[in-house]
């Protein structure tokens, strides 16, 4: 094996450091602040030649980091959950002024109640916001991401800010082989940032995301970050074919596994994948003819790519690792969405809820999984949503309901 | 697939075991992962961290849930449910406890269903260091020797894995050595890696509407930390020699967690059921009328009641 062993969050700091970043305003939150501890100590002893400035939230880091990428200068960042919702508002301005920084999210259950560990209701919180999204697998993953993110994202037909995600705990403090990329080789596949339409001159003063009242500039503007993230399509998959030729890595805005010949697919996405290809191989073995398909870039919605993949299946399951409270999965219905109108559509759209909270997927529950999907596809008519919770952590769930109510008033 | 479970409590080392034992391997040309598991971590909490080691690319995750090696670093853990030291552990398994009584022993001991085998690393820390502190090293090597790695292989990650934390490379060479003499030392139990019973699909169970009062996450149950009895969590207990002690009530001041109270005669008293054995008092008693002594199975330890 080349390479060395490192967590997702080391692989991270890798990815801005090899971006050759000028700017890391930061704040830290579990479990993200091992990127800013790492780009710090590197920047303290000379290794890297950014700023790094820690700043008083993530509203302001946010702030700090859209002004500095309007100027001109390469920015990174990073933040989780409620770090992200806090700086929420900024997302929006930041892609309106077309600054085409890197945030990396370590994804991390939100609140109430409190958790540590991840699913995706925070990033999914910022679908709408402008920001392109990438979600990551592996910890080499995590860092080849990084480094696309900034050329998709400087490129003149996006100009767009990119979320680059990562599980909390189970990449983000996970250790595996990650290959560092050669830093000459990178800055051939990166070059210098030098955007037209951004930067700071004297006497050449600028207003950028100024007010515009009545709708129809409005509506023009916020279209043209429609259509910036659209290209953002075509953006990429010239940067995946570049990487792979620089870097012998090839990816796609979604990765099938083993769908050839596949009846049933799952679909997932960031490192649960990992453990959704196993039960694909395990389902396999049983005779079961089982697919995966991973959707690694979530903005733009790469729709043309999931409906080649999963026109002609008889069922499809949907594994949300995120819930909308009052809908369902979230993935779900934009994976509906998008097959409405193909005449060969699944037989079957099935919805499942899994790994909320960081909760373990076991072999059992996929499964369960399978089988469920597999019947709804005999059946032709799909089921859901689904939550993935076993009878065994049900009755730890009421053994600690009865410790926290603690004893009755009256005795009783 | 290898899959090494490491259980222990925080401060113990079991991370950078874990890490240790990934590091050997990737540097043999293996594929591995290693990761920890903790939640608002504290010294003496447990703490899990697993390695996994292939020849193909490692497509699980996060917890293992049917180890073929648990390593344990301190066997009051074993009690404890929430350390969940026995879950998948069957007749394959091989199980190694850090403890000062044999395998025969500790098969009597406690019905364990895995194949047992044990080394008292602690001691070695003791007569090596001189001192109680973290055992990565030794569990790591341990841990190596029992999957098969090479002891090179596990004094060179020993040097990676203890320089990444700062410390100092003569440190690093004591370390070295004494990992060596438990990797020599440990009782080698034979893997059997052969393939296991396939589980079948679990029975999922979708929770009903329940009112509010159940389906918030609230505690009404007052003072329910003393529940929660912590004493398990020590390695070494503070003893009082009574004849020593000038009646300060430094102890009661610096105790963390509010378990020293004192007689009217000024002399402290440790509640052992809630004491995590962190040491301080011991540390700041002027006159060292507080001494630590070691926790030993069977005879003076704490158990959960």
């Amino acid at each position: 094996m080349d390479g060395e062993m490192m967590t997702g969050n080391l692989a991270a700091a890798w990815g801005a450091r090899l971006a050759d970043v000028d700017y890391v305003p930061a704040f830290p939150i579990t479990p993200q602040t091992e990127i800013i501890e790492a780009l710090a100590k590197w920047c303290e002893n000379g290794q890297m030649a950014a700023r790094v400035v820690t700043m008083d939230s993530e509203h302001s880091m946010m702030t700090a980091a859209g002004a500095a990428g309007a100027t001109g200068a390469r920015v990174f960042s990073a933040t989780s959950s409620q770090g992200l919702l806090h700086a929420f508002e900024l997302l929006y301005s930041v892609s309106g002024w077309r600054v085409p920084l890197v945030l990396v999210n370590v994804s991390r259950a939100l609140a109430a109640p409190i958790t540590l560990e991840p699913d995706h209701n925070d990033v999914l919180a910022a679908r709408d916001s402008g920001f392109l999204q990438i979600h990551a697998e592996t910890c080499q993953e995590v860092l080849d991401s990084i480094l696309m993110a900034y050329r998709i994202a400087e490129d003149e037909r996006v100009m767009l800010p990119v979320i680059v995600n990562l599980d909390g705990f189970y990449l983000s403090f996970t250790r595996e082989p990650v290959s560092i990329p050669d830093a000459g080789q990178v800055r051939e596949f990166l070059p210098p940032f030098r955007p037209a339409h951004l930067g700071f001159r004297a006497s050449a003063p600028h207003a950028l995301g100024t007010a515009v009242l009545g709708g129809s500039i409005y509506s023009y503007f916020r279209h043209q970050i429609h259509l910036a993230s659209m290209n953002a399509l075509e953006a990429h998959e010239e940067a995946a074919l570049e990487f792979n030729r620089l870097f012998g890595r090839r990816y796609g805005v979604v990765e099938g596994y083993r769908l050839e010949d596949a009846e049933d697919v799952l679909v997932m996405t960031n490192a649960f994948a990992s453990k959704g290809k196993a039960a694909v191989d395990a389902a396999r073995e049983e005779g079961r003819r089982a697919g995966l398909l991973r959707l690694r870039m979530i903005r733009p919605w790469p729709a043309d790519a999931i409906r080649r993949a999963l026109v002609g299946r008889r069922a499809v399951a949907v594994l949300d690792q995120n819930l909308s409270p009052g809908q369902g999965g979230i993935l779900f219905q934009e994976i509906g969405a998008c097959l409405y109108h193909e005449p060969l559509r699944p037989r079957a759209l099935c919805s499942f809820i899994g790994g909320l909270g960081g909760k373990n997927i076991s072999e059992g529950e996929f499964r369960a999984t399978f089988e469920q999907t597999a019947e709804a596809g005999i059946r032709g008519k799909g089921i859901g949503p689904v939550l993935l919770y076993t009878e065994a952590e049900h009755s730890e769930m009421t053994q600690l309901q009865v410790l926290a109510a603690g004893p009755r008033p009256n005795g009783s | 697939m290898l899959a090494i479970r490491f259980h222990g409590r925080g401060g113990q080392g079991a991370k950078t075991a874990s890490r240790i034992v990934g590091t050997a391997a990737f540097l043999e040309g293996f594929v591995a992962q290693d990761s920890p598991i903790y939640g608002a971590e504290r010294r003496g909490a447990p703490v899990a961290a697993f390695t996994r080691i292939a020849r193909e690319p490692i497509r699980e995750r996060g917890i293992i849930a049917h180890p073929t090696v648990v390593v344990v670093a301190d066997t009051s853990l074993i009690s404890d449910p929430a350390a969940r030291v026995l879950d998948g552990v069957d007749e394959k398994t091989v199980l190694f406890m850090n403890s000062s009584l044999s395998a025969e022993q500790l098969a009597t001991q406690i019905s364990l269903s895995g194949r047992v085998t044990a080394l008292d690393l602690t001691e070695v820390a003791l007569q090596r260091f001189g001192k109680r502190g973290a055992i990565s090293a030794l569990l790591g090597a341990v841990a190596g020797r029992l999957v098969g790695l090479r002891q090179e292989s596990i004094h060179e990650a020993i040097s990676r894995e203890l320089a990444d934390l700062g410390l100092a490379p003569s440190v690093i060479e004591q370390n070295q050595v004494a990992a060596r003499h438990c990797y020599d030392a440990v009782p080698v139990v034979a893997l059997e890696t052969g393939s296991r019973r396939v589980p079948g699909s679990t029975r999922l169970r979708i929770p009903n509407y329940e009112p509010p009062s159940r389906g918030t996450a609230r505690i009404s149950a007052a003072a329910n930390s003393l529940l929660r009895e912590t004493g398990g969590w020590r390695t070494f207990r503070p003893v009082l020699v009574p004849d020593k002690c000038n009646g300060c009530w430094l102890c009661f001041v610096y105790c963390p967690d509010g378990v020293i109270s004192m007689t009217k005669d000024d002399r402290p008293v440790i509640d052992y059921d809630h004491c995590k054995g962190c040491q301080i008092c011991v540390q700041e008693c002027p006159t060292r009328a507080l001494v630590a002594e070691r926790e030993k199975e069977g005879e003076a330890a704490w158990t959960a009641k």
